[in-house]
C-alpha cells in the first residue's frame, strides 16, 4: 500500500516520440499522483498528452524516462505476461468506442474480464452491477441490440465486475449524445461514491470534467492546473485560458 | 483506374502476395506434370533413336495385340539368311530385347521394383547401339554386361558374379562390361547383355528373335532396302526403317504414359480448383473492407464500371504474376513429381528437362482465367457499393430473397451433380464419357455444397466447438463464436478443406473395400494351400517353377494358369484369356452360371469357358461361338460351353486350355501357381522347403500361403492410395493456406476487439488459443462436409460394381484418425495468424480504425 492511499503514483514521466529533430515531446516531465476512491478528470487541448499520459498510467504504453507505481507495483518495468496479469485484477477500462464483443450477450460482456481470468463471477455482484446500470431486461441481448449509451453502460459495468484498484476511462462520452452521457457519468460517480472505486477519466467534455472531483489540465505535454472542477461553465472558462 | 489498381495492389503486397500463392502452387502442378510427362517422352525418343542410330531397317513380328508384360511375338531366326542375300544388305543380325529379372551375387534384385529389365544380345559392329564404358562386350557363355546407372544403384564390380533370369531357371554370370545409351537417364529401367546364344537359351527363344537389324552398304537408302527386303517376308512380319521403328515406339510409349500425364494433370487442377476458392474469399474479404475506399471512390465521380475494372485488373495482375511463378515454380514440381514416382517405383527415364510451348500458354491461361473467374462474383458486389459508404461503413449483405435463390439454387444444382454422377456411373457411352459425366457430377455437387454450406455452418461450428468449449470455455466460447459471425467467409474457407478431404475420404474407403473385397474372393474362392507368383505381383514366372514344385515332398498337386491378352474379332473389345490345367478347380472354387467343373475338365480345342461379364457384355452365352484375335495374328474360333462368376478375377475373362494358348496366342510361361499339399503335411513345412527351392532356382517368383496372399494384394493397394495422397496432399495444403489467410484478414478486421480484450487482461496465450481454436473449427467443418461427400460418392461409385464383388467397407478407424488429422492441420494453419494476433500492440489496436 502507498502512503496516503494513493494508488497511482507518476514520477517524472517523460515521453518523446521520434528521433532527432522530428522528435516531439509528447510529456515533457510529469510528477503527480492519484488518491483512492476519488474521481479524477484530465483535460487538455489536442496534443496536450492526455492521452499518452493515461496510456502511460495504465501501462498501456511505456514512458521514455521515469515512473510510474500502480497500487503498489512499479509498472514501467514490467513485461507483456506480467502487465496482463495487472490489468486483469487492479485495472478496469472504459473506452470511448465501446468495445463490447459483438459475439457475447449483454452479461457475457460484463463477466467477461472473470471469464478470461477464468474465475467464477460473484453472482450477487454481478446481479447489482446489472441493477445499477438498469439492464436487467436486456441481460441476453447481444450489443447489436441496444442502444450506444447502454453499451456503454455495460462496459462500465465491465469495467467495475473484477473490482479493480482504479478504472481508467478513454473519453467515454467522447460517442454519445448528452442525455447518454449523463447515465454514464453518474454511473462512474456512483462507482466512486457507492462502490468505493477510484476513477481516472480523461475527457475533452466539460460536463464530464465537472462530475470528477478533481480536475488535471495538461498542456504541450506539461501539467498546468490542479483542482477541483466546479461547475461545468468554470470548466469552460478554464480551458479557454489554456488555450 | 488500372493504374490506381496496380497501386492499391502494392500497398497490399502481403496480401496479393497469399492470394497469387494459391495461383502458384494450382499453375506449378500444371507445368510441372506437363514438363515431367514431356521430358520422360523426349527421353525415350532419345533412347529410341539412339538405340538405332546405326540400323537401317528393322525386322519384327507385328503385334495387334499388346501384352501386361510389354512382351511382343518373335520371328524366325531362318530369316535372317533371306534378310543378307538381299543386296544393299551390308550387315544383318538377330537380336534378344525381352524382359528379365537381375540379381546380384546375394540374390538382391537389381533395380527399383516396378521398372522393366531386359535381357539383350550383343550386336556385330555399328548395329550394337550400347556403348562399353568400362570393360568389354561379353564373348563367352559366363559373361554379361550390364548398364551402368544399375551398376552403381547396387555397388556392382567388374569380375562379380550376377544372375539373370528369363524364362528357365537363373543363370549365373560374371560381369564384364558396364554399358551406357545415349545421354538420357533409364531411369529404373535396366539392361543386362550376353551373346545371342546365351540370350535365345536364357529366354526359350533358341531359333527365334526379337528383332533382325540391318545396316545398308553406302548409297542404298533405308528405304529402298526396306522395300527390297520386304518383299522377300513372310505375312506377320514388320519390316521398317530405322527411324520409322524408332518413331513407332515412341508412339507407343506416348500412347501407354499419357495416362501418367492425365493422371497428374488431374491433381494440378483438382489444386487449382482449391486455389479458387482461396481467391474468391480473399476478394470477397479485402472488397468488404475496402467499402469506404469504393464509396470515396464513387462520390469522387468514378463510375461502377471503373469500380469493377479496378478490383478486376487487380485479379487479372495477381493471375498474371501467379502463373509466371508457377511456371517458374515448374520445373521444381516436376523435379518433386519424379521423385515422388521414383518412391513409389516408377522410375521412368529423364533427360533434361523440357519446356513446350503449350507449356507456357496453358499455363498462363489457367493462371488468369482462374482468378478473373473467382474474383468475378466479389467485383460485383463492389460495385454494389454506394457513395454514402465513404462515410459510414456500409456492409453490402445479400437479402432474404437472395439467400434463399442461393440455397435454391444449390440445392438444385447438388441434385443435378448427383443426377451426371448416377448417368456416368449407370448410363451407356465409353468410359472415356461416363468418366467425365461422374466428375462433372462430383464437380458441380461439390460447388453445390459449397453455395449451401453458409448454412451448415452455424450448426456444425456448434458441433464441432463443443469439445473446445468444454476444454477451455472462454476461448473455445469465442472462438466458435467467431467462427460462425460471418458463415459465408467460413463456409467457403472450409469448402476448400472439404474438398481435399472429399477426395482423400473417397480415397481411403473405396480402398477399404477393394481390400476387403480381394480378401473375400481369396477367402471364399481359394481352397487353401499355397500360391506361387512373380514377386512383383502381375508379371508370369519363369517355365519349370511348377516341374520343380510338383517335386517337392508333400505337395499333392499343382495347377497352374497361364494367360494372354488377346481381342474379339469384330468388336475389336479386350478379352483376357487364361488357360488353367484341368485340375484347377481343385485349389479354386468356381461359381458357375452355366455349365458346371465338369466344362472345365473336359475343355476341349476350340472350346471356351466365359466370365459372366464379359459373357454379358459381348452378347454370349453358352452353345455361341466367337473369334479372337491373338498377340500372334491368329485369328482362332471358340465355341461357349460354359460361364462363371466374374468376381473371381484371377480367370480372366476366357477361358481356354493350355496347348491351345502356346498354339494360339505363343505364350507358355505361368501368371500363377496354386499348390494343393498332402492331407498329412504341415503346409508351413511345405511352405518353407517350395521356397528355399522355388525362390533359389527362380528368384523372381516367391511362395506364398493365402494369408500372405491377401497381404500382397493389399500392399498394392496400399502403394496406390498412398500415391495418391501424396497427390492430394498439394490440395490440401492451399486449402491450409486458405484457413490462415482468411484467418489473417479477419484478424485484421477484428484488430480493436483484440486490443480490447487483451487491455482488460486476455493473455496473448488466450488470444493464441482463441484464433487456433477458430481454425480448428473451420478445419473440421470443412472435414466433416469433405468426409460425407467422399462417403456418398464412393457408395455411388461402389454400387454398379457389386456384381464384380466388390464391396463397401467403411474404415471407421480410418475416418476418425483423418478428422483428428484435419484439426490438427487447422491447428498448423493458425499459427501464424495466432501468432501475429498476440503480438499485437494492445495500444494500437485500441485506436485502430
Amino acid at each position: 500500500m502507498s502512503l496516503n492511499g494513493q494508488v497511482v503514483v507518476a514520477t517524472d514521466v517523460t515521453r518523446r516520440y521520434g528521433v532527432g529533430d522530428a522528435a516531439v515531446n509528447a510529456l515533457a516531465g510529469i510528477s503527480t499522483a492519484f488518491e483512492r476512491d476519488r474521481f479524477t478528470a484530465i483535460m487538455g487541448p489536442s496534443g496536450s498528452g492526455k492521452s499518452t499520459l493515461m496510456h502511460i498510467l495504465a501501462g498501456l504504453d511505456k514512458p521514455t524516462s521515469g515512473t510510474v507505481e500502480l497500487d503498489g507495483v512499479e509498472i514501467t518495468a514490467l513485461d507483456d505476461g506480467e502487465l496482463t496479469k495487472l490489468r486483469r485484477d487492479k485495472l478496469g477500462f472504459v473506452f470511448q468506442f465501446f468495445n463490447l464483443l459483438p459475439v457475447l450477450t449483454a452479461e457475457e460482456n460484463l463477466v467477461l474480464p472473470l471469464s478470461i481470468a477464468g474465475r467464477k463471477p460473484d453472482q450477487a455482484w454481478v446481479d447489482q452491477l446489472v441493477r445499477t446500470v438498469n439492464l436487467e431486461d436486456r441481460r441476453t441481448h447481444r450489443p447489436s441490440e441496444l442502444s450506444g449509451g447502454q453499451q456503454q453502460r455495460v462496459a462500465v459495468a465491465r469495467a467495475l465486475v473484477s473490482k479493480p484498484a482504479v478504472v481508467f476511462a478513454d473519453e467515454p462520452t467522447g460517442n454519445l449524445d448528452s442525455k447518454s452521457s449523463a447515465g454514464v457519468l453518474d454511473l462512474l460517480r456512483q462507482a466512486v461514491d457507492e462502490f468505493g472505486q477510484t476513477v481516472i477519466m480523461v475527457t475533452h467534455d466539460p460536463a464530464a470534467a465537472a462530475h470528477a472531483d478533481r480536475l488535471i489540465t495538461l498542456r504541450d505535454g506539461e501539467l498546468v492546473h490542479d483542482a477541483s472542477p466546479g461547475s461545468a461553465d468554470e470548466v469552460i472558462e478554464l480551458m479557454k485560458q489554456i488555450d | 483506374m488500372t493504374s490506381l489498381a496496380l497501386k492499391s495492389l502494392w500497398a497490399r503486397k502481403v496480401r496479393a502476395m497469399t492470394t497469387a500463392f494459391a495461383v502458384v502452387i494450382g499453375v506449378a502442378f500444371i507445368a510441372g506434370s506437363y514438363i515431367l510427362s514431356d521430358t520422360i517422352f523426349a527421353a525415350f525418343d532419345e533412347i529410341f533413336s539412339e538405340s538405332l542410330s546405326g540400323t537401317s531397317v528393322v525386322i519384327t513380328a507385328k503385334n495387334p495385340v499388346e501384352q501386361d508384360n510389354g512382351e511382343v511375338p518373335t520371328i524366325s531366326a531362318s530369316l535372317l539368311q533371306q534378310v543378307q542375300k538381299t543386296p544393299g544388305v551390308k550387315l544383318a543380325a538377330g537380336a534378344i530385347f525381352t524382359p528379365g529379372g537381375f540379381f546380384d551375387s546375394k540374390g538382391e534384385k537389381i533395380g527399383s521394383k516396378f521398372a522393366p529389365k531386359f535381357i539383350s544380345s550383343t550386336l556385330p559392329g555399328k548395329l550394337e547401339a550400347l556403348k562399353y564404358i568400362e570393360g568389354h562386350r561379353p564373348r563367352g557363355p559366363t559373361e554379361a554386361s550390364i548398364d551402368k546407372a544399375a551398376a552403381e544403384a547396387s555397388h556392382l564390380e567388374l569380375g562379380e558374379d550376377i544372375e539373370l533370369i528369363g524364362q528357365g531357371s537363373a543363370k549365373k554370370f560374371q560381369l564384364v562390361g558396364f554399358t551406357q545409351l545415349g545421354s538420357a537417364s533409364f531411369g529404373g529401367t535396366s539392361i543386362a547383355q550376353v551373346t545371342l546364344p546365351v540370350a535365345q537359351a536364357l529366354t526359350h527363344k533358341v531359333g527365334r528373335f526379337d528383332q533382325i537389324s540391318v545396316a545398308a552398304v553406302d548409297g542404298v537408302s533405308p528405304a529402298l532396302l526396306k522395300r527390297r527386303i520386304a518383299a522377300e517376308m513372310p505375312s506377320g512380319v514388320r519390316v521398317e526403317t530405322g527411324t520409322e521403328s524408332a518413331d513407332r515406339a515412341s508412339e507407343e510409349i506416348r500412347d501407354n504414359l499419357s495416362f501418367l500425364q492425365t493422371f497428374l494433370l488431374v491433381f494440378g487442377f483438382i489444386a487449382v480448383f482449391v486455389g479458387s476458392f482461396l481467391i474468391f474469399n480473399t476478394f470477397s474479404i479485402t472488397v468488404a473492407q475496402r467499402v469506404t475506399e469504393f464509396g470515396m471512390l464513387r462520390t469522387l465521380g468514378a463510375s461502377r464500371r471503373q469500380i469493377l475494372s479496378t478490383v478486376l485488373s487487380e485479379a487479372v495482375a495477381i493471375g498474371l504474376f501467379g502463373a509466371l511463378v508457377g511456371i517458374a515454380g515448374g520445373f521444381l514440381i516436376a523435379l518433386l513429381l519424379n521423385a515422388l514416382l521414383e518412391a513409389f517405383g516408377v522410375d521412368l527415364p529423364t533427360t533434361s528437362l523440357v519446356m513446350e510451348s503449350r507449356t507456357i500458354v496453358v499455363s498462363l491461361l489457367v493462371g488468369v482465367v482462374v482468378t478473373f473467374v473467382s474474383s468475378l462474383i466479389p467485383a460485383l458486389r463492389s460495385t454494389r457499393v454506394p457513395p454514402i459508404a465513404a462515410l459510414n461503413a456500409f456492409v453490402p449483405t445479400p437479402s432474404r430473397r437472395r439467400r434463399l435463390i442461393y440455397a435454391g439454387f444449390s440445392i438444385l444444382l447438388g441434385v443435378a451433380g448427383l443426377a451426371m454422377a448416377v448417368a456416368g456411373l449407370v448410363g451407356g457411352g465409353g468410359a472415356g464419357t461416363r468418366a467425365g459425366l461422374i466428375g462433372a457430377g462430383a464437380l458441380v455437387s461439390v460447388i453445390a455444397v459449397s453455395l449451401f454450406s453458409p448454412r451448415l455452418v452455424p450448426p456444425l461450428a456448434t458441433v464441432a466447438g463443443w469439445p473446445l468449449e468444454r476444454l477451455r470455455r472462454l476461448t473455445g466460447r469465442l472462438a466458435r463464436e467467431n467462427a460462425q459471425r460471418n458463415p459465408s467467409r467460413t463456409a467457403v474457407t472450409a469448402a476448400a478443406l472439404m474438398i481435399g478431404l472429399a477426395l482423400v475420404t473417397f480415397v481411403t474407403v473405396f480402398a477399404a473395400g477393394l481390400k476387403s473385397s480381394v480378401a473375400t474372393v481369396v477367402d471364399e474362392n481359394f481352397a487353401g494351400g499355397l500360391v506361387i507368383q512373380n514377386s512383383d505381383g502381375f508379371s508370369p514366372i519363369p517355365n519349370g517353377t511348377a516341374t520343380a514344385a510338383r517335386k517337392v515332398p508333400g505337395v499333392e498337386s499343382v495347377a497352374t494358369i497361364r494367360s494372354a491378352q488377346a481381342k474379339v474379332v469384330g468388336s475389336g473389345a479386350g478379352a483376357r484369356v487364361t488357360a488353367p490345367t484341368p485340375n484347377i478347380g481343385e485349389s479354386l472354387n468356381i461359381e458357375w452360371k452355366q455349365g458346371g467343373p465338369e466344362a472345365l475338365r473336359g475343355l476341349g480345342d476350340g472350346q471356351a469357358i466365359l466370365s459372366d461379364s464379359f459373357a454379358s457384355s459381348n452378347g454370349l452365352e453358352a452353345g455361341d461361338s466367337f473369334r479372337l484375335l491373338t498377340q500372334t495374328s491368329k485369328r482362332p474360333s471358340f465355341e461357349v460351353t460354359g460361364v462363371f462368376d466374374s468376381k473371381l478375377n484371377v480367370l480372366g475373362s476366357v477361358l481356354i486350355t493350355q496347348p491351345v494358348l502356346a498354339r494360339d496366342f505363343s505364350q507358355t510361361q505361368d501368371t500363377i501357381d496354386f499348390v494343393t499339399t498332402e492331407s498329412g503335411a504341415d503346409a508351413a513345412t511345405v511352405q518353407a522347403i517350395l521356397t528355399k527351392g522355388v525362390e533359389v532356382a527362380f528368384p523372381t517368383a516367391e511362395v506364398l500361403n493365402q494369408e500372405e496372399l491377401k497381404e500382397s494384394r493389399e500392399e498394392q493397394v496400399n502403394t496406390l492410395v498412398n500415391l495418391f495422397y501424396a497427390l492430394l496432399a498439394l490440395a490440401i495444403v492451399i486449402s491450409l493456406f486458405g484457413i490462415a489467410n482468411t484467418l489473417a484478414l479477419s484478424i485484421h478486421e477484428r484488430t480493436r476487439e483484440l486490443g480490447m480484450l487483451r487491455a482488460i487482461g486476455m493473455s496473448r496465450r488466450q488470444v493464441r488459443t482463441m484464433i487456433r481454436y477458430e481454425a480448428v473449427i473451420t478445419a473440421l467443418i470443412g472435414a466433416i462436409l469433405g468426409m460425407i461427400l467422399g462417403v456418398v460418392f464412393a457408395a455411388l461409385i461402389a454400387q454398379p460394381l457389386k456384381d464384380e464383388g466388390f464391396t463397401l467397407s467403411y474404415p471407421i478407424v480410418s475416418l476418425v484418425a483423418l478428422l483428428v488429422l484435419a484439426g490438427l492441420a487447422g491447428v498448423l494453419a493458425a499459427i501464424l495468424p495466432a501468432r501475429r494476433a498476440s503480438r499485437l500492440d494492445v495500444l494500437e489496436s485500441l485506436q485502430y480504425e
